[in-house]
């Protein structure tokens, strides 16, 4: 199969051999095993739930984990942490999920239209991602709270905002190198719309680099909207969110550490399933890599 | 590769001797290191009301008058002693002749003139101009007697002038400064001069060594005792804790509700307590927001928050539950609007409602005419608000209220509890007597803010008034004791918590005793020693 000789039939990555691929690896399977289970375990936090995640009952207050009932404690409000996890992250990967396909999804067009009208857009686009890149994601978080309130949504739109330059540039940079292949002047040279043109043949073939850097950054964004929460910008009370349980717990650490090392083992695992996941992807999908 | 670990040996052996004799100059045997939370702004007393600027400003100057430890007698400090005319309006207050400012220069009434003059003149722009009363002029009579003539009696004048915003300072100082006194320099009578500031990070004081007025009865030694105060900026509280128990801090009253039954417990750990503290913490309604302008609401909102529960589990019994709006010791205090505050009972809460028409809607929420029974309290981000407001919102779910939360990073927050958007709010505050917190709060013509419930009441406002300005104790108390009634039979607030002030100091300090004016602990700290 090469690039040059089909015309209609974009270069979609290989389907069947992904995965294959992807499970040799025993640090891919892994981390696809632990995603796996994670957002099974968020889908269905309301049928995997001990308690009811708002309910508090004051006389349970900061019981270590252990203790009849409650496998990992209760936090300050004595709210039962399996509950409050399986809620937190339910919250988190929402959140991380909404700003990848958001910010992402913004970033991506911004690249597509940069390479494909290079010679209109590309400076001006290129320098408000510029722009964009200056900012620290805080410093952007720290600015929507003060202007929306703090809340899950700013945090989204803090990280969509913190995503947009990054996509952006990778996707110009793979839509650039795909702009110079043959097969798009053929396309051209038989009428087809541009628009028509960004979808069919330069999206696809861009693809895999929109995915691995999806899912790499995936773990970064809930890594930095924990932090966010963590600095109170993030999910209200009484929202579980596991960057927020992790500040509430922090003033407890000396007395009650579980309420804040839990839900912190919990980002842990979560950013590394999904950055190893992501590293294996990108070699699983990487063609130069293919032996 | 190799060069740059070279390098970065190098850089870490150089700074090594230069930690190492960081942590043993720490505490020199004359250095007095207190751990704080957060630092001011700046330390000009009419311009800020932070208790981190008050902390300080009440170490370099001196007000006319000092507050004792319990709260209700009141001391000479740069008077030493004063008159108050018959018809309460003229204040005589005669004054030390023997103080000086930190650069030597002696204290006369063209200071004590200057200072109050600044603090109420609308230039300055001081958000506590009120606390000073309906001035008509202060005047100097002679180099020793200062003149305080208001429009009408004020029975707060006295309490009022203890507070740091009435300070004495130099006059050169500040105009030499302008916008910069009390950010670059300060020039004022107190017990300790301005040495060095690094925002942020530290204050240094040195001791003044002309200070002997240092107000007797309040204190044993009219002289300051230490050398030098540091005070030393530690944001987390986890980390003051292990400063004060490694010997790096010698005093804190920036201890964490939990940490203090374990510090009673520690061996090198003194604590000291002060039980007549005023600082309370309330939810206000704003009564004329849809759903909390229902006064059957507010009251079942009173009846359903298991108030020791929740306070116990926010402060660990480091705070009294608050079954009053205002705490019993203080001055104007009246037992029977205390009665008058709805007791816990969550079936009564029910009922309060379901009698005023609110049904229980089917996601449990109560809705009366279509409207849902919700509503949005707004705070401050703290961890005690955080704590207690999460523990409110379950009890109220419990009884079909909804309440929803939106805490806000204390930057924009008072600009934002400043607004209508909200229909509750959570707040703490200090008070010196009964008038001073109604007044600020009740008092119709302090809508917007303070006065963030809207609550507009002809009758409490005269009831305020004549607390105010009646010449007469017992007309004065009567009238703050109807205010009190009325605010309590429409329970305008729900009243949270009064916090408890505790101060831990190392073992080579002696001599802490937890004050509390305004929140703040150490006070003028004139009796504090290092034995070591």
């Amino acid at each position: 199969m090469s690039a040059t000789t089909e015309t209609d039939e974009p270069i979609a990555p290989p389907r069947p051999g992904v995965l294959a691929r992807l499970i040799r690896e025993p640090a891919a399977a892994v981390s696809l095993a632990l995603v796996t289970l994670i957002i099974a375990a968020a889908v269905f936090a309301p049928l995997l739930a001990p308690t009811d995640p708002y309910d508090n009952d004051l006389s349970l207050a900061m019981q270590p984990p252990g203790s009849e009932g409650l496998p990992l404690g209760a936090d300050a409000q004595g709210r039962d942490m399996i509950t409050r996890l399986l809620f937190g992250l339910r919250v988190s990967l929402l959140m991380g999920f909404a700003a990848v396909l958001l910010g992402g999804g913004l970033g991506a067009l911004l690249g597509f239209l940069a390479a494909f009208y290079h010679r209109w857009l590309d400076g001006p686009i290129m320098r408000l991602v510029d722009i964009l890149l200056s900012f620290p994601a805080i410093l952007v978080g720290l600015a929507i709270a003060a202007i929306f309130g703090p809340g899950i949504f700013s945090v989204v739109l803090a990280l969509s905002v913190a995503t947009v330059p990054l996509m952006a540039r990778i996707v110009r940079g793979s839509a650039m190198v795909v702009m110079r292949l043959d097969y798009i002047e053929a396309a051209r040279a038989t009428g087809m719309t541009d628009a028509r043109l960004i979808w069919k043949h330069l999206a696809p073939n861009c693809l895999s680099a929109i995915f691995v850097f999806a899912t790499l950054r995936f773990g970064q964004v809930i890594l930095l909207g924990s932090a966010l929460s963590f600095l109170g910008l993030g999910a209200q009370p009484p929202v579980p969110e596991l960057g927020a349980m992790a500040s509430e717990g922090r003033n407890f650490l000396f007395f009650a550490p579980h309420i804040a090392v839990v839900p912190c083992v919990l980002i842990f695992i979560v950013v590394l399933a999904f950055n190893v996941l992501g590293d294996a992807l990108r070699d699983a999908l990487d063609p130069r890599l293919r032996v | 590769m190799r060069k740059t670990f070279g390098a970065a040996l190098l850089a870490l052996a150089a700074a090594m001797p230069a930690a190492d004799a960081l942590a043993q100059a720490a505490n020199p045997r004359n250095t007095l290191v207190i751990l704080r939370e957060i630092d001011a702004d700046n330390y000009d007393p009419p311009r800020s009301t932070a208790r981190g600027a008050g902390e300080v400003i009440y170490m370099m100057s001196d007000t006319l008058v000092a507050l004792d430890f319990d709260m209700q007698t009141v001391r000479p400090l740069l008077a030493e002693r004063w008159e108050v005319s018959p018809d309460g309006k003229t204040y005589t207050f005669h004054l030390r002749r023997d103080v000086t400012f930190c650069d030597g220069r002696p204290m006369t009434a063209d200071d004590v003139v200057y200072s109050l003059n600044r603090f109420i003149d609308p230039a300055t722009r001081s958000p506590v101009r009120w606390r000073a009363g309906p001035v008509k002029e202060i005047r100097a009579r002679d180099p020793y007697t200062v003149e305080y003539e208001l429009n009408e009696p004020f029975g707060e004048l006295l309490f009022q002038l203890t507070l740091f915003f009435a300070s004495i300072v130099d006059r050169n100082s500040v105009e030499r400064l302008g916008q910069n006194f009390g950010v670059q320099g300060f020039n004022g009578t107190g017990p300790y001069c301005w040495s060095t500031w690094t925002p942020r990070q530290e204050m240094v004081l040195t001791r003044h060594p002309n200070y002997r007025w240092g107000p007797a009865g309040v204190y044993q030694n009219p002289s300051p005792q230490v050398e030098r105060v540091v005070w030393r900026v530690t944001p987390e509280s986890q980390t003051r804790l292990a400063a004060l128990q490694t010997g790096q801090g010698d005093v804190t009253q920036y201890i964490p509700a939990i940490a203090v039954q374990q510090l009673q417990r520690t061996p090198n750990v003194r604590m000291s307590q002060q039980q007549n503290y005023f600082w309370d913490h309330f939810m206000g309604f704003k009564v004329d927001k849809p759903v909390v302008s229902d006064p059957a609401v507010r009251r079942a909102i009173n009846m359903a928050v298991n108030r020791d529960a929740m306070v116990r589990a926010t402060w660990f019994g480091t705070a009294t539950p608050a079954d009053s709006y205002l705490n019993p010791a203080v001055t104007g205090f009246d037992a029977e609007a205390a009665r008058l505050v709805p007791r816990f009972d969550q079936d009564g809460a029910r009922r309060v409602l379901d009698e005023a028409g609110w049904r229980v809607g089917p996601d449990g929420i109560r809705v009366k005419d279509g409207q849902r029974a919700t509503f949005l309290v707004y705070g401050i981000q703290t961890q005690a608000a955080q704590q207690y407001l999460q523990s409110m919102q379950a009890d109220l779910r419990r009884i079909g209220l909804e309440m929803r939360i939106q805490m806000w990073d204390a930057t924009v927050g008072w600009g934002r509890l400043a607004t209508q958007e909200f229909d509750a709010f959570v707040m703490s505050y200090p008070y010196v007597t009964a008038t001073d917190a109604f007044s600020l709060y009740f008092n119709s013509r302090n809508r917007p803010t303070p006065n963030r419930m809207n609550w507009n009441d002809p009758e409490t406002d005269r009831a305020l008034t004549e607390a105010q300005t009646s010449v007469d104790p017992a007309v004065r108390a009567a009238a703050i004791a109807r205010a009190q009634r009325i605010v309590a039979e429409n329970n305008v607030w729900f009243p949270v918590a009064r916090e408890q002030l505790w101060v831990a100091a190392s073992a080579r300090t002696e001599g802490v005793r937890a004050h509390g004016i305004y929140g703040i602990a150490l006070y003028k700290g004139l009796d504090i020693r290092l034995t070591r």
